[in-house]
């Protein structure tokens, strides 16, 4: 064990740290349910749908409440929002819902309304920005080591 | 001598040369009316459409024969050890650059006025009113290349695969007057107020004084040895 | 000569370079990616300026320190800054590279297409080829004192052409595509700017450790090529005499 492993061990270890705790903290993000599912499985507590907003459906009341159909594959739902309706919050438009799932009257509540995350393109950007500088860096160190010793054990390093 | 009789002297010297050999502009010609060839059979047009494209295909033409005259200027020099002769000259290199720019300069111009009549017949355009605009672009874009283009001739024509290198360092940095020569190019064959496209005639003005100043300066380092 | 004097001053702190590098992308990384809110706007995908900002910054730096070290060179002629030029070429190509490519993943959930020519992205696109030109034109030169000043003449040619690049580019831009894709939405709030300011300290003393070891390993090569080539005649030298 060098220095130069040890080195790089730890900055190893730290990005692992780095990616199971940012892991952790979306992971909740990550899963969503499809309109089907729901009408299906009728999970209990809060759940989050993915779908897109029916065309024509859309219908607010005053700026507190809003009505709409989310279209997923082969079913749609019938969405009740209370709140001030989102800038994004239009037609055609694919969103993620966080609520309830009301079994009894058929309808999503709705408490929060958001834009597809894109974790894909997160995770991509920052392997594809901080990968290649990691293995560039850890191949000119090792070539720096490599040919320290180069000139150590061919004996051509002498004091100028 | 004095710089300027340099100057005099480079101009005399490479006119002469291509008067007796007549290669630079030949060559030059015969590559643009190929080029023009390739592109008419690549882009099927009817008049509308040329306006539209015509200033585009002009300049990639303009620029990649200006290339060819660019590179035969310093690489003539390497027959019988010319360039070391030019860097023995006593006077500041500047002169030297002044002199290379300004025969360059006069033979891409000239392979420029002579190429324009074939656009306009092959293409069908019809310039009458914009004619002096035209010179007017034409000469502001031409001075760009061949100031850039002569600081980059002298200094890849001692390095391996010149012919390659040339091109590749030029084009990127030549992209300022690409655009600009191709905009003003298509605002004068549309017939526009010159007010619509002033902006990129000042935009080449101010490159040319640029690049001149600092190819000037730079070109005492390509011609230190 | 001064300048090895300084060279070496800074070298003997190079791992407290690497060390704060590697604490401030790490502070970075925590507040970006856990840390900071989703925008308004963009939701998530905000999360990738945090690395594409930097990257890009941090290009542009090293751009800045290739002609202060071109234009030394050509003052000084001092072969070691030479070394540092070629480095941060190498290094600048790939920050360039690097921030392209995470600008077009960025591009593809916020504008819906990989690549537009927008004006900062065209212009990244001549700076990147301009550098690979330099990194050639240094492979197809023998001498290594003209392949160092044909390097600091392109590289200073290259600085003064690029605002006058992005001018240009800009100005097209403006008259052949609507300005309806823009970064509308990224007004760097103060939540924003907290990890983007890590992220950036952070990519510029990464930057500087890179430079540090390219040099010494340019440096390093050289010496033992040189010392190699010098033991090798003096063995064909003591042969011919005897």
């Amino acid at each position: 064990m060098t220095n130069l492993h040890i080195r790089w061990g730890g900055v190893c270890i730290v990005a692992i740290v780095l990616i199971v705790l940012t892991y952790d903290h979306y992971r909740d993000n990550l899963a969503s349910l499809a309109p089907q599912q729901v009408r299906q499985e009728a999970p209990k507590g809060d759940i989050r749908v993915l779908g897109m907003v029916q065309g024509g459906t859309l219908e607010t009341r005053g700026a507190g409440e809003a009505t709409f159909a989310l279209l997923g594959e082969h079913a749609s739902l019938p969405v009740h929002y209370e709140g001030p309706p989102p800038d994004n919050l239009r037609e055609l438009k694919i969103l993620v819902l966080i609520g309830t799932w009301n079994v009894g009257a058929q309808v999503f509540e709705a408490r929060d309304i958001g834009i597809v995350p894109n974790y894909g393109f997160i995770a991509g950007a920052y392997l594809l920005g901080l990968l290649p500088l990691a293995l560039l860096l850890f191949a000119m160190t090792r070539r720096v080591h490599f040919l320290y010793d180069e000139i150590k054990a061919s004996k051509l390093y002498e004091e100028e | 001598m004095t710089s300027f009789s340099v100057i005099r002297w480079i101009v005399w010297k490479d006119f002469v040369t291509e008067l007796r050999s007549r290669e630079t502009i030949s060559s030059m010609v015969f590559f643009a009316l190929i080029v023009i060839l390739i592109f008419s059979f690549s882009f099927s047009m009817d008049q509308q459409a040329a306006r539209e494209v015509i200033a585009g295909i002009m300049w990639v033409a303009f620029a990649f024969t200006g290339i060819i005259g660019l590179g035969k200027s310093f690489s003539t020099e390497l027959q019988n050890d010319c360039l070391e002769a030019l860097q023995m000259v006593p006077e500041a290199k500047g002169a030297i650059y002044l002199g290379k720019v300004a025969a360059n300069f006069a033979f891409m111009f000239v392979v420029e006025i002579l190429l324009f009549p074939m656009f306009v017949i092959l293409f069908n355009l019809e310039v009458v009113e914009e004619i002096s605009l035209l010179l007017l672009v034409f000469f502001l874009a031409t001075v760009g290349l061949s100031a850039i283009g002569t600081l980059f001739s002298a200094l890849t024509v001692q390095i391996r695969a010149r012919e390659v290198m040339l091109p590749i360092l030029l084009l990127p940095l030549v992209v300022p007057v690409m655009i600009a020569a191709v905009e003003a190019t298509k605002g004068a064959l549309n017939g526009d107020p010159p007010a619509m496209y002033e902006q990129w005639l000042e935009l080449l003005a101010i490159y040319d004084v640029v690049f001149t100043v600092v190819s000037f300066w730079m070109f005492e380092f390509v011609m230190d040895s | 000569m001064t300048i090895h004097r300084v060279i070496r001053k800074v070298q003997r702190f190079e791992g407290w370079f690497g060390g704060s590098a590697v604490l401030c992308l790490i502070a970075g990384l925590y507040l970006g990616l856990i840390g900071s809110p989703p925008d308004y706007y963009q939701g998530e995908v905000v999360r990738i300026m945090y690395i594409h900002v930097p990257l890009a910054h941090t290009a542009l730096l090293a751009y800045i320190v290739l002609t202060i070290g071109s234009l030394w060179y050509l003052w000084k002629r001092d072969p070691i800054v030479d070394n540092m030029c070629q480095a941060v070429a190498g290094l600048s190509a790939v920050f360039t590279a690097l921030a392209l490519g995470t600008g077009m993943i960025w591009g593809k959930p916020t504008w819906d297409t990989w690549w537009t020519w927008d004006a900062r992205l065209t212009s990244f696109t001549v700076l990147l080829l301009i550098l690979i030109g330099y990194l050639m034109l240094r492979t197809f030169v023998d001498d290594p004192e003209k392949e160092a000043r044909y390097g600091a003449i392109l590289a200073i040619v290259g600085f003064v052409d690029l605002p006058i690049i992005h001018f240009s580019v800009e100005w097209w831009r403006t008259l052949h595509q609507p300005q309806s894709i823009s970064m509308r939405g990224v007004s760097i709030s103060s939540g924003l700017l907290v990890p983007l300011l890590f992220m950036s300290v952070g990519m510029s003393l990464l930057f500087s450790y890179m430079l540090m070891v390219r040099t010494q390993l340019l440096y390093l090569d050289r010496l033992l090529h040189a010392k190699k080539g010098r033991l090798l005649s003096q063995f064909h030298l003591s042969k011919s005499d005897s």
